[in-house]
């Protein structure tokens, strides 16, 4: 990999819900190419951190930039446009249709015909679509999804679900992958399939990923660097080994963990 | 005779010559099946033979195949008899152990494999292969950080292979012709449910001759013909059907996409032919049944109606007589209202022939093919003989493995042992020059099963030799009849029958997860997992009643008095099952043995 430039830099986000900060100036700059976990205890901001990147919070102060652009103040529709792309803790996938439909949905940002070509379906689109097909059909052998293609996602236990989530969001073809919690309520070997799968989307398809999870595991294992954050404060930054010897960090969050 | 002075490789490339351009194989990839042509066909393996010849393989060396079924695993196969080379194929399910104990047995000096699973699996125990110089791998996901010098892209070993077909461009033909019919063209590992597998040598000649003069007289295979690849392709069975018949017979090959995939693959495909092993056809059956009883009344009505229909006229057809007329309106209206719509759901509407093989397999399965208007026909042999003694070449005989095929000479011995001679019986085991003495002599090949014949020449199965139970009575009982009985039942995956040497039998019985937990789903039982669903005591009563009615058909000697139900799944990990899922006794005795000392408390 060539020298690593910042793909996406977060300076001195603030955001406030009346009377709770969720999160405090922080900044992270995430480089091209890495995995960049962000971790911290209940509440302490990280989802927040993801909202407003993808553009459903409006940052109260300080600035996102991704690739250079400004990303406060865009439409959650253009931020995608971008190339940023998120899988959500809550599966949010179209319940009612298939997996195939919820991949090539994804694929919206990437569809060049109107309303009117499409309705009559004919020469660009039709090729378009054929285009769109095969990028899906790319995610689906990737995510060995094959023998899921035709069944609707509510019918699909939730480890599947995830990985369908997971498969929505690749089928944009993204620059950055924005992943919240895609191994919660997971068994040990879903989980170890999710991880397997995240390095490789990292490393074969040279996606950069920002990923926020609980499992402490997974995290050092994935991770080239960590943010840690507490109460909307960055409370430490660096790779994982670092970070699992930082004395506020163990009291912070791992300290509390291993309590429990 | 024809054709029996020939190799595999030989017949590649008169296939290519002669169909050119006709569809060879089909692999689904992207969701679409893509089609290679016999031409390609011969290209591929054209360029991965030169490939390998480059890296310094050579005629008398081993190479191993590891990975799942796909059209490489073919080519990669005959590549390297390409070479004068011998191929070895390991089941992709073996652990690490296991695959270590074939590589290093057979003396392989490269080893193709499948994927990163694979490639794991060889590099954890690649510093006991000191004989091994090359990995070769087809699928490089996930291995940019591999940076093991064994290891090489398959597609890098076509292209070093491309160039040098290039500039040579005899070099395939002339390395082809130097190959030799009674040439060792692959050892297939037998299972070995008794202490480590053995190597069975198979050459060219025999493998053809048995083909040709054998197996095409019971099922009649024409260019016509489609089957889908989804047995493991290092088994004598599907090796045959997928690679050694192709050549022979020019029929078209598909390649499931996955192994999830393969109940889906077959009604797309909708095989010509479809081979399975018995545990594939019980699932089949006892899905049909669990379906029929989860539908609406109705439905169920018309099934039970019908059903005697579809025995009767199964009768008339094995027999190869017409139904009488009656009936034979009775069994198309049987046919539009419910046969055809089950034949399409399990992919067998343009299926002229279901053939079971690999392990005995209960009568009342077949039967129940047969209702549905498909030919079925069980077939005998062992990988010894390139897979086949016997197969019902004329009429079907409930039960019967059917006749001598005319590759082989036949005989049972005084005791009933099953002995046969002939150009088909394998070159012995490789590097186990013991082993070979004990099963041929004198040029006969003592199968260790015990088998009767009828006054028509149909050879029945009643054992292995070693499994049959003698009980303290003196009574001569064989276990897998019973055993394939209970497995019938939608609820009992695998049964186990003990009782040599004891005053009465009882069984080992390890419940169907999916059908019993359905049931107890439906039933209100509250269960968590396997473990806690084989010990539910409602599970136990409902297995009872199975088990009963499997006794009723039984003599009084060979019912079952007691049984256990096994609170784990048999694994191939844990060393219960072999890699063709076939149960090893000696463990599980021992591994159960408080158990069945229980039962006989």
């Amino acid at each position: 990999m060539t020298a690593p430039s910042t793909l996406l830099a977060i300076s001195s986000l603030s955001m406030r819900f009346g009377g709770i900060q969720a999160t405090k100036d922080v900044s992270i700059r995430v480089e091209n190419g890495e995995i960049y976990s962000i971790i911290g205890p209940n509440g302490a901001g990280k989802t927040t951190v993801f909202n407003c990147i993808s553009g459903i919070y409006r940052a109260q102060a300080g600035m996102i930039l991704f690739k250079g652009k400004e990303l406060i103040g865009m439409k959650p529709h253009k931020i995608a446009h971008l190339g940023i792309a998120r899988a959500f803790q809550n599966i949010e996938l179209f319940r009612g249709m298939t997996v195939l439909d919820n991949l090539m949905s994804a694929r919206g940002p990437h569809l060049e015909y109107g309303l009117l070509r499409a309705a009559v379906f004919l020469g660009k689109c039709a090729k378009e679509e054929v285009r769109n097909r095969d990028a899906v059909e790319e995610i689906i052998e990737f995510l060995d999804l094959q023998h899921l293609r035709k069944s609707p996602v509510s019918s699909l236990p939730y480890g599947l679900q995830k990985r369908v989530e997971l498969g929505r969001a690749l089928s944009m073809k993204p620059a950055l992958l924005l992943v919240d919690e895609p191994v919660s309520g997971m068994n040990l070997e879903e989980t170890e399939d999710m991880a397997r799968y995240l390095l490789d989307i990292n490393e074969e398809m040279g996606i950069t990923i920002l990923l926020v999870e609980h499992d402490m595991g997974l995290v050092m294992d994935l991770s080239d660097r960590i943010a840690v954050l507490n109460f909307g404060l960055k409370i430490a930054e660096g790779p994982p080994a670092d970070i699992a010897a930082n004395p506020e960090v163990v009291s912070a969050y791992l300290g509390q963990k291993q309590a429990e | 005779m024809k054709h029996t002075d020939t190799t595999f490789p030989m017949l590649l490339l008169e296939n290519a010559r002669r169909y050119g351009r006709r569809v060879a194989m089909r692999e689904k990839y992207k969701g679409i099946w893509q089609e290679i042509s016999w031409e390609e066909y011969l290209n591929r393996v054209r360029y991965l033979c030169l490939g390998l010849l480059r890296m310094g393989l050579k005629r008398g060396d081993h190479a191993a195949i590891l990975g799942e079924n796909c059209p490489q695993w073919i080519f990669s196969d005959l590549a390297v008899q390409g070479l004068g080379a011998v191929s070895v194929g390991i089941y992709p399910t073996n652990s690490k152990e296991q695959v270590q104990y074939i590589l290093e047995h057979s003396r392989s000096r490269m080893v193709v494999v499948k994927d990163q699973e694979q490639v794991d699996k060889v590099l954890a125990v690649k510093d006991h292969l000191p004989e091994l110089n090359r990995v070769v791998v087809m699928d490089m996901r996930g291995l940019r950080h591999y940076e093991d010098p064994l290891i090489i892209s398959y597609a890098d070993v076509e292209a070093m292979g491309r160039e040098l077909g290039d500039t040579e461009s005899g070099r395939f033909q002339e390395l082809v012709t130097q190959t030799a019919p009674d040439d060792v063209a692959f050892i297939v590992y037998t299972s070995g449910t008794t202490g480590p597998p053995k190597g069975a040598m198979i050459s060219h000649r025999s493998n053809i001759h048995m083909i040709v003069n054998g197996l095409q007289d019971i099922l009649h295979f024409t260019d016509q013909d489609t089957l889908l690849s989804y047995l493991p392709l290092c088994h004598i069975l599907e090796r045959n059907l997928s690679m050694c018949m192709p050549l022979v017979f020019g029929y078209t090959i598909n390649f499931a996409e996955s192994i999830d995939t393969v109940q889906e693959n077959i009604r797309e495909i909708s095989p010509s032919f479809f081979a399975a092993v018995p545990r594939i056809l019980e699932k089949l059956h006892s899905a049909i049944n669990i379906r029929i009883e989860d539908s609406t009344r109705f439905k169920r009505l018309v099934y039970i109606l019908f059903e005697p229909v579809g025995k009767r006229t199964a009768v008339h057809r094995m027999n190869r007589q017409r139904p009488p007329f009656q009936w034979l309106l009775l069994y198309g209206l049987a046919y539009w209202c419910i046969y055809r719509a089950m034949r399409k759901k399990m992919g067998l509407l343009n299926c002229r022939c279901v053939m079971s093989g690999g392990a005995p397999i209960a009568p009342e399965v077949l039967a129940f093919f047969r209702s549905l208007g498909i030919v079925a026909v069980e077939l005998y042999g062992l990988t010894e003989t390139c897979g086949t003694i016997s197969g019902p070449h004329h009429i079907i005989k409930h039960g019967s493995v059917g006749e001598p095929c005319g590759a082989v000479e036949f005989k049972l011995a005084p005791d009933g042992e099953i002995m046969v001679k002939g150009d088909s019986v394998f070159a012995g085991y490789y590097r186990d020059p013991e082993s070979t003495q004990e099963i041929i002599e004198n040029g006969w090949l003592y199968t260790g099963d015990m088998g009767e014949i009828d006054e028509d020449g149909h050879l029945y199965i009643v054992d292995r030799k070693k499994d049959i139970i003698i009980t303290s009575g003196g009574k001569n009982i064989s276990p897998s009849e019973i055993e394939n009985k209970m497995k019938c039942s939608s609820y009992i995956k695998e049964a186990i029958v003990i009782g040599d040497g004891r005053k009465y039998l009882t069984a080992l019985i390890q419940i169907e997860y999916e059908n019993v937990g359905n049931w107890a789903q439906n039933n209100k039982i509250a269960y968590t997992t396997y473990k806690s669903l084989a010990r539910s005591r409602d599970v136990f009563e409902l297995i009872r009643d199975e088990v009963n009615q499997v006794n009723e058909t039984l003599a009084q000697v060979e019912r079952i008095k007691k049984f256990k139900l096994l609170d784990k799944e048999l694994d191939q990990d844990d060393e219960e099952l072999t890699a063709t899922q076939k149960v090893k006794r000696k463990v599980i005795a021992e591994r159960f043995q408080e158990e069945i000392a229980e039962m006989y408390a």
